[in-house]
């Protein structure tokens, strides 16, 4: 649909509507007015006839003589030149016996009597009245230029239509004005909109906008607020990543520098190229588990997973297999009693297998050696132990913060494992808690 | 010259320690903050290395509380790049220098030594005694215009003897100087080094203070 601008629409609209009721009333007006002026004028042509009628044409005295002349007089020098008034007087045979020596000298008698007619007189329109003289002997015809009738209808009009008329461009004019003025902060807020940077996320002000763009304003301010706190979340991110991607890269650098040093023992190098290896391996890590983070939080990875039904021990059980050497090198026991059902019925097999893994890895990388781990499954919640590990409360309720490694960790993780488990925890509607009582570490994934 | 250094993350606290070593600084390595701290008012250190993004009671605090001490070793603080708001803070709180991760041995080495000479109120990476010219910079040493090579402990122990002229340095406190507390020291390791040292430069050039130590003597 061609979007027309709603202001230009309401203005057309008005103006069409003033013009159709301005011409309307008009044409009513003139209507009427000639009506009236017809009326007026046909009484005066009638009265003016019948005095015609009353003189004697036949003999015509000294007496009727000059009172004849004074009337034609009077009606030649009535009021103004244009009224156009004339009379003659024929024979009932149509013979001119008699005329005012200007317009009714050409007035033909064409056979009518007893009404108005309109006659063409010399191209012009004359309507003219027929009436028989008081002796019926003669024909008398008054008539006026109808032209002269329709220019004093027209001055008539224009006498009092003018003002009126005045009146609805002046009220047309004024309603445009407050259309137009109506519709500024509609346009300032395009203008606006349109002049804004793309960095720029603040929100639009509504000040002096209309009640029923404000929720519109509304909208799309809380939309701009969105993308402005994904926006800062991303920056957030990149800048942490980079900042923790730092350390890993400087531990590298520098054991690379000692692995190249002149007169370096063939044991030192050695450690140092096994420290580069580990440092590469850490830092490798670091970036898949920076990177599953952040695809966690798109969400188009998010509509991409699948709604399964999951089975906790099949999804256990590769992790074991997995684990498995790990363990044995620290002589860690485990112990898990899983029931096929977890907190997390229906979700994606892939996430929740990150979410235990994640556990298991932690729970494996911060234990000591010959330590006892236990992972329990119930449809209520998921429960990793760790034996031999001792955190403060400040530490326990920091743990699953981004970056956040304990003091004193010898053990170089990634620090992002259980944020990434926290963020699975919520994604399926559970809580995580951390507890640490007579040095167990217990990790709980809740359903509520 | 000793060094104190405290980093958390192992791979760059090893390579700086390895690799200073190597540079003849010996270096003394905590990982952790608070034991980084107290390690200051035991022993006497050069220079500091403090790495400000310390787990526990992190790096600013350490050197906040050092100076407030008046401990005035020259201390070189660890940043991130960018990290403009620590790195100006940290100078204000009193660090004599900063670098940021990643950087380089060199550079390391470099700035200590910089850091150090500027503390002992030399400017000059250049020391002449006599005959014998040694660069802190270069760790080159010259006998009348002549380069003679030297072990990194041999170079660490001239230097402290010719950073002390016409002091007597005990060889407890050489020990101090030339190893970190976890080197396996032998008891004559000194005295084999300023042996060494005598054969290379000639036999007259360190005295032997009875039951004192050794100093140069103009």
């Amino acid at each position: 649909m061609k979007n027309t601008s709603l202001r230009i629409r309401l203005m057309m609209a008005f103006i069409v509507i003033f013009a159709l009721f301005g011409g309307l009333s008009a044409g009513v007006s003139w209507f009427e007015t000639k009506e009236k002026i017809d009326e007026f004028f046909d009484t005066y042509q009638i009265a003016l006839a019948r005095q015609l009628s009353s003189v004697d044409w036949a003999d015509l005295d000294d007496d009727s003589q000059s009172r004849t002349n004074r009337l034609v007089k009077n009606i030649q020098n009535a009021d103004d030149e244009d009224e156009a008034l004339g009379f003659a007087v024929f024979t009932r045979d149509g013979q001119k016996v008699f005329h005012d020596n200007e317009n009714g000298k050409n007035f033909y008698y064409g056979g009518y009597i007893g009404g108005f007619m309109t006659q063409t007189v010399e191209d012009e329109q004359w309507r003219i009245v027929w009436i028989f003289s008081a002796d019926e002997k003669y024909i008398i015809a008054v008539g006026q230029e109808l032209k002269y009738r329709n220019d004093v209808i027209w001055d008539t009009l224009e006498e009092f239509i003018a003002p009126w008329i005045g009146g609805l461009l002046l009220a047309m004019l004024i309603m445009l004005g407050i259309i137009s003025r109506e519709f500024r902060p509609l346009r300032r807020l395009s203008t606006d909109l349109q002049n804004r940077s793309a960095s720029d996320l603040s929100p639009v002000t509504s000040d002096g906008l209309p009640a029923e763009i404000e929720p519109l304003v509304k909208a799309f301010n809380r939309h701009l607020a969105q993308i402005d706190s994904m926006i800062r979340r991303e920056r957030g991110f990149i800048a942490n990543a980079s900042h923790e991607l730092r350390t890993p890269l400087a531990g590298l650098k520098i054991q690379l520098e000692v692995a190249r040093m002149d007169g370096i023992e063939e044991a030192a190098r050695n450690e140092a190229l096994d420290n580069l290896e580990q440092g590469l391996a850490r830092a490798a890590h670091l970036v898949e588990q920076l990177l599953i983070l952040s695809r966690l939080e798109s969400s188009v990875f998010q509509n991409k997973l699948n709604h399964e039904k999951i089975d906790w021990q099949i999804l256990a059980e590769p992790l074991f297999y997995e684990y498995q050497k790990k363990m044995q090198q620290k002589s860690v026991r485990l112990s898990s009693d899983i029931n096929a059902q977890g907190p997390v019925a229906e979700g994606d097999m892939l996430l929740c297998s990150l979410l235990l893994r994640n556990l298991l890895d932690n729970a494996l990388k911060y234990s000591p050696d010959r330590a006892d781990i236990n992972i329990t499954v119930t449809p209520e919640k998921l429960t990793v132990s760790n034996s031999g590990i001792s955190l403060s409360p400040e530490t326990l309720s920091r743990l699953s913060e981004r970056f956040f490694r304990p003091a004193g960790q010898a053990e170089q993780g990634s620090g992002l494992g259980l944020s990434i488990v926290r963020f699975i925890a919520d994604y399926y509607g559970c809580s995580l808690h951390f507890s640490n009582q007579n040095n167990i570490f217990t990790a709980e994934v809740v359903k509520l | 010259m000793k060094i104190l250094l405290v980093e958390d993350d192992r791979l760059i606290g090893n390579g700086l320690q390895v690799g200073l070593n190597k540079s003849g600084f010996s270096v003394d390595w905590f990982t952790d903050g608070e034991e980084g701290e107290e390690a200051l008012y035991q022993t006497a250190y050069d220079a500091v290395i403090l790495d400000l993004g310390l787990p526990g009671k992190d790096g600013m605090s350490i050197l906040t509380a050092w100076r407030q001490k008046k401990r005035s070793e020259p201390v070189l603080i660890l940043t991130a790049i960018g990290d403009v708001d620590n790195r100006i803070k940290g100078l204000n709180n009193g660090a004599d220098d900063y670098l940021a991760k990643p950087f380089s041995l060199g550079e390391v080495a470099a700035r200590l030594n910089a850091l150090i000479r500027r503390s002992g109120g030399q400017s000059s990476a250049q020391i002449t005694w006599r005959n014998i010219t040694y660069n802190q910079n270069t760790r080159q040493v010259e006998q009348n215009g002549k380069p003679v090579t030297l072990s990194p402990r041999e170079t660490a122990l001239l230097e402290q003897l010719l950073l002390n002229r016409n002091r007597v340095l005990s060889k407890e406190q050489l020990e101090e100087k030339l190893y970190s507390w976890d080197d396996d020291v032998s008891s004559n390791a000194i005295e084999v080094h300023v042996h060494h040292l005598r054969k290379k430069l000639g036999k007259d050039i360190i005295k032997t203070v009875n039951k004192l130590g050794y100093m140069l003597e103009d």
